[in-house]
C-alpha cells in the first residue's frame, strides 16, 4: 500500500516551485516598488498620485481576487494566455511592488532632506543625489521591512495553488486526494512553510549583519 | 434581469456573509491578541512558553494552510467545525497571533516605574494590567493592530476554500455562469478595497480619538 | 508597642545575590513624625524603602505597620500597600490618565470608591498641592515639579498611615525643587507621618524630627537633624555632609 511518506519527495519538489514564486515575486516587486517609492517622494504631483493609487489598489485587494482577475480576465483580454506560474509570479510581483514601494518610501523619508540637499550643493544632479547618497542608505534601512516582505510573500505564495501552480500546497492537496489522509500531508506542508519562513528570515538577516553600517539602523 | 442587476443582488448576499465573518473575527482577534501578549509577558514560564509557541506556529504557517488544517485535518482528530466556523477560528487565531506581537512590544515599552507605582497603590497584578498597562499598550499597538485587521479583511476571501458562500465565492460562482471575469472580479476587487479603506479610516479616527499627549506610538 | 508607633522596623537584612545591601536596620516612626534618611548612594536607602512596602522582600527581619506585622507571610500585601503612600524619584505617573485620574484611580480601583466620590477627593488633594487648575492635563503636559506634586497628591488621596518619599527632588531641575519641598513641608507641619530619603538639608533642618544616616547597609548615626548634620560623630557622616554642603552651595550659586 502507498503511504503518505512515499509521496514525500513529490511534496518536497514543490519547495523549488514555492521558492521560484517567492524569488520572482520579490524581484519583480523590487523592480516596481523602488522606482515607485522614488517617484512618490521626489516626483511630480501627478506621479505621486499615480503611485499612491497603485499602492492603494494592490494593498487593498485580496491576492485571491487579483489572481482570478488577472488570470481569467486581464491577461487573456490583452491577448496573453499565460501559464499559471508566470501569471502567479506577475501578480505576486505587482502586489509586492505596492507593498515594497511603501517600505522604501518610509526608509527614504527617514533619511531626511539634509543629506539630499548637501548632495545637491556638491553639484550632484537630482538623480545622482538619489542614486549615490539616498539609495545606499535607504536600502539598508529598509532591509528589516524587506525581510518581513519575504516572509509575507512566502506565505501568500501558497494561495497560488488556486491556479494549480505546482508549489507545496498544490502537491499536498493531490497527496491528500490520493491517500485520503489529510492530517499528515497538511502537517508536512505546514512544517515546510515554517522552516522556510524562519530559516529564510534567519539566512537573510545574517547577510544583513554583514552589510550593516554603524549608526544606520534599520527601522520597522 | 440585466447582467449587472442580477450580479449585484447575488454579490450582496456574499457581502453579508463576509461582513458576518468579519464582525465576529475582528473583535475576537483583538481580544486574542491582547490575551496572548499578556500571557507571554505576565504568565509563568509554562503559560508564556505555550503562548509564545502558539504565536510562533501561527506566524510561521500560511493562513491558507492553517485554514485547510482546521477544516480538513482536525476532523481526523475528532474536532469538527462547520465551514463558517472553521474560517472564523482560523482567522481569529492567525490575526490574533500577529496582533499579539505588536501588543507585546507595546507592553514592554511601558516603563517599569508605572508598574511600581501601581503596586505601591495596592493594586493587584490583574488590576495593574487592566487599568494601567493595557490602556497604554493598546494605544501604542493600535497602528499595528489596524494593519493586521486590514489583512484580515482581505484574507477573509480565503473562506471560499472551505465552502463558505462569502463575497469571493459568490463572485467566482457567478463568473462560472456568466464568464465575464473582468467586470466580475474588478467589481469584487473594488468592494474589498472599499472595505479596507473604510476600516483604515475608521481606525485612524479611533487612533485620533484615543490620542493622549506623551503616548505616541512606538 | 504603643499606639503612637506607626512603623517599627527590626533587624532588616537584604541581599542581592552576593551583595548585601541591608545589614540589620532597626528604627521606629512615631505618629506625626517626619523621619529623614540620608547617606551616600549605594548605602541602601532606596532598598530600605522598597523593603518597607514589600515591593522587595527583605531576607530577614520584621516590620510592623500600625501594630500589624507585615513581614508575616499570610498578610495581604495589597492591603498593606494601601496604607503606605509612596512618592518616587521619577514620579511614575500613569501616562494615559489626567492628573485628576492619576489621583483618583487608586480610590476607584483599589478602594472601590464610586467615581464621583473618588474624583471629589482627588480634586481636594490636587487643591492641597496647588494644582486644581491642572486637573485635566496629562502628565506629558506638566512640568517635573507639577508631576511630583501630582504624585504626592496621589499618595495622599489613599489616606495612608505613612508616606515614603524616595529622593523626591533628585530628578528635578533646580528651579523646580522649591515648589515640591514647599508642599512636603506643609504636609510635615500638618503632622503627616513620613519617611523622607533626601539630600535636601534645608528641608531636613526645617521639618525633620529625626535623621538617620545610613552607610554600607547600616544606620551608623541618628539624632535630631541639626546635630547629625552640624556635629556628626563618625568620620563617614562628616565627609558626607561636607560633600553635600559643597554641592548644595555650588548648585545655588
Amino acid at each position: 500500500m502507498v503511504t503518505v511518506w512515499d509521496y514525500l519527495p513529490y511534496i518536497l519538489e514543490g519547495v523549488w516551485w514555492t521558492l521560484g514564486l517567492v524569488a520572482g515575486g520579490l524581484a519583480l516587486g523590487f523592480i516596481i516598488g523602488l522606482p515607485l517609492s522614488i517617484g512618490q517622494v521626489y516626483g511630480h504631483r501627478i506621479l505621486k498620485l499615480i503611485v499612491e493609487i497603485y499602492a492603494w489598489f494592490f494593498r487593498s485587494v485580496p491576492l485571491l481576487v487579483l489572481l482570478f482577475l488577472f488570470y481569467w480576465g486581464i491577461f487573456p483580454a490583452t491577448g496573453y494566455k499565460l501559464d499559471p506560474l508566470t501569471c502567479s509570479i506577475l501578480v505576486l510581483g505587482f502586489r509586492s511592488g505596492g507593498y515594497q514601494s511603501q517600505i522604501f518610501r518610509g526608509a527614504i523619508q527617514s533619511i531626511g532632506e539634509g543629506q539630499y540637499i548637501a548632495a545637491r550643493t556638491l553639484g550632484m544632479s537630482k538623480l545622482q543625489g538619489i542614486y549615490h547618497i539616498i539609495l545606499p542608505q535607504a536600502l539598508r534601512i529598509a532591509f528589516p521591512g524587506w525581510v518581513n516582505e519575504y516572509a509575507i510573500i512566502l506565505k501568500d505564495s501558497a494561495i497560488c495553488f488556486v491556479l494549480g501552480v505546482m508549489e507545496i500546497l498544490t502537491r499536498t492537496r493531490y497527496v491528500v486526494m490520493a491517500t485520503l489522509e489529510p492530517l499528515l500531508p497538511y502537517f508536512i506542508a505546514g512544517g515546510l512553510f515554517i522552516a522556510l519562513t524562519y530559516g529564510g528570515t534567519k539566512l537573510v538577516n545574517m547577510v544583513y549583519e554583514k552589510t550593516k553600517i554603524p549608526g544606520l539602523i534599520g527601522r520597522m | 434581469m440585466s447582467f449587472w442587476e442580477s450580479f449585484i443582488s447575488y454579490l450582496l448576499q456574499g457581502w453579508v456573509a463576509t461582513l458576518e465573518i468579519l464582525a465576529i473575527s475582528i473583535p475576537l482577534s483583538i481580544l486574542l491578541g491582547l490575551s496572548l501578549a499578556v500571557a507571554r509577558v505576565y504568565g509563568n514560564w509554562l503559560i508564556s512558553l505555550i503562548a509564545g509557541g502558539f504565536v510562533a506556529l501561527l506566524r510561521g504557517l500560511p493562513l491558507v494552510v492553517t485554514l485547510l488544517i482546521v477544516f480538513f485535518a482536525l476532523p481526523k482528530l475528532g474536532i469538527y467545525f462547520s465551514p463558517f466556523w472553521a474560517a472564523v477560528i482560523a482567522f481569529i487565531m492567525c490575526s490574533g497571533a500577529y496582533q499579539s506581537e505588536y501588543v507585546r512590544g507595546a507592553i514592554r515599552s511601558i516603563d517599569v516605574g508605572q508598574s511600581l507605582a501601581a503596586q505601591a497603590l495596592g493594586m493587584t497584578k490583574i488590576q495593574e494590567v487592566i487599568y494601567i498597562i493595557l490602556p497604554q499598550a493598546f494605544r501604542r499597538a493600535l497602528p499595528g493592530i489596524t494593519n493586521e485587521i486590514i489583512y484580515l479583511i482581505l484574507y477573509s476571501s480565503l473562506a471560499y476554500l472551505v465552502g463558505v458562500q462569502e463575497l469571493f465565492s459568490i463572485a467566482k460562482h457567478f463568473n462560472s455562469l456568466q464568464f465575464r471575469p473582468i467586470e466580475i472580479f474588478s467589481t469584487t476587487a473594488l468592494i474589498y478595497a472599499f472595505m479596507a479603506t473604510i476600516a483604515t479610516l475608521f481606525f485612524r479616527k479611533l487612533e485620533n480619538k484615543l490620542k493622549i499627549p506623551g503616548l505616541e506610538t512606538i | 508597642m504603643s499606639d503612637d508607633i506607626v512603623l517599627k522596623v527590626e533587624d532588616l537584612h537584604k541581599n542581592y545575590g552576593n551583595v548585601t545591601v541591608l545589614k540589620g536596620v532597626s528604627f521606629e516612626v512615631r505618629r506625626g513624625e517626619t523621619k529623614i534618611i540620608c547617606g551616600p548612594s549605594g548605602s541602601g536607602k532606596s532598598t530600605l524603602l522598597r523593603c518597607l512596602n514589600l515591593i522587595t522582600r527583605p531576607d530577614k527581619g520584621r516590620i510592623w505597620l500600625e501594630r500589624e506585622e507585615i513581614t508575616n507571610r499570610n498578610i495581604n500585601i495589597n492591603k498593606v500597600r494601601q496604607k503606605i503612600g509612596f512618592v518616587f524619584q521619577e514620579f511614575n505617573l500613569f501616562n494615559h490618565l489626567t492628573a485628576l485620574r492619576n489621583v483618583s484611580v487608586g480610590l476607584e480601583v483599589v478602594k472601590k470608591m464610586n467615581k464621583d466620590e473618588a474624583r471629589k477627593i482627588a480634586l481636594e488633594m490636587l487643591k492641597k498641592v496647588g494644582l486644581e487648575e491642572h486637573a485635566h492635563k496629562y502628565p506629558a503636559e506638566l512640568s517635573g515639579g507639577q508631576k511630583q506634586r501630582v504624585a504626592i497628591a496621589r499618595a495622599l488621596a489613599m489616606n495612608p498611615a505613612i508616606i515614603f518619599y524616595d529622593e523626591p527632588t533628585s530628578a528635578l531641575d533646580p528651579q523646580l525643587i522649591g515648589e515640591v519641598l514647599e508642599v512636603m513641608k506643609a504636609l510635615a507641619r500638618e503632622k503627616v507621618t513620613s519617611i523622607v530619603v533626601t539630600h535636601e538639608m534645608g528641608f531636613a533642618l526645617s521639618v525633620g524630627d529625626e535623621m538617620l544616616f545610613m552607610y554600607d547597609g547600616k544606620i551608623i548615626e541618628r539624632g535630631i537633624p541639626q546635630e547629625v548634620i552640624q556635629n556628626p560623630r563618625c568620620e563617614e557622616a562628616r565627609r558626607f555632609f561636607q560633600r553635600i554642603n559643597e554641592l548644595y552651595v555650588g548648585k545655588r550659586r
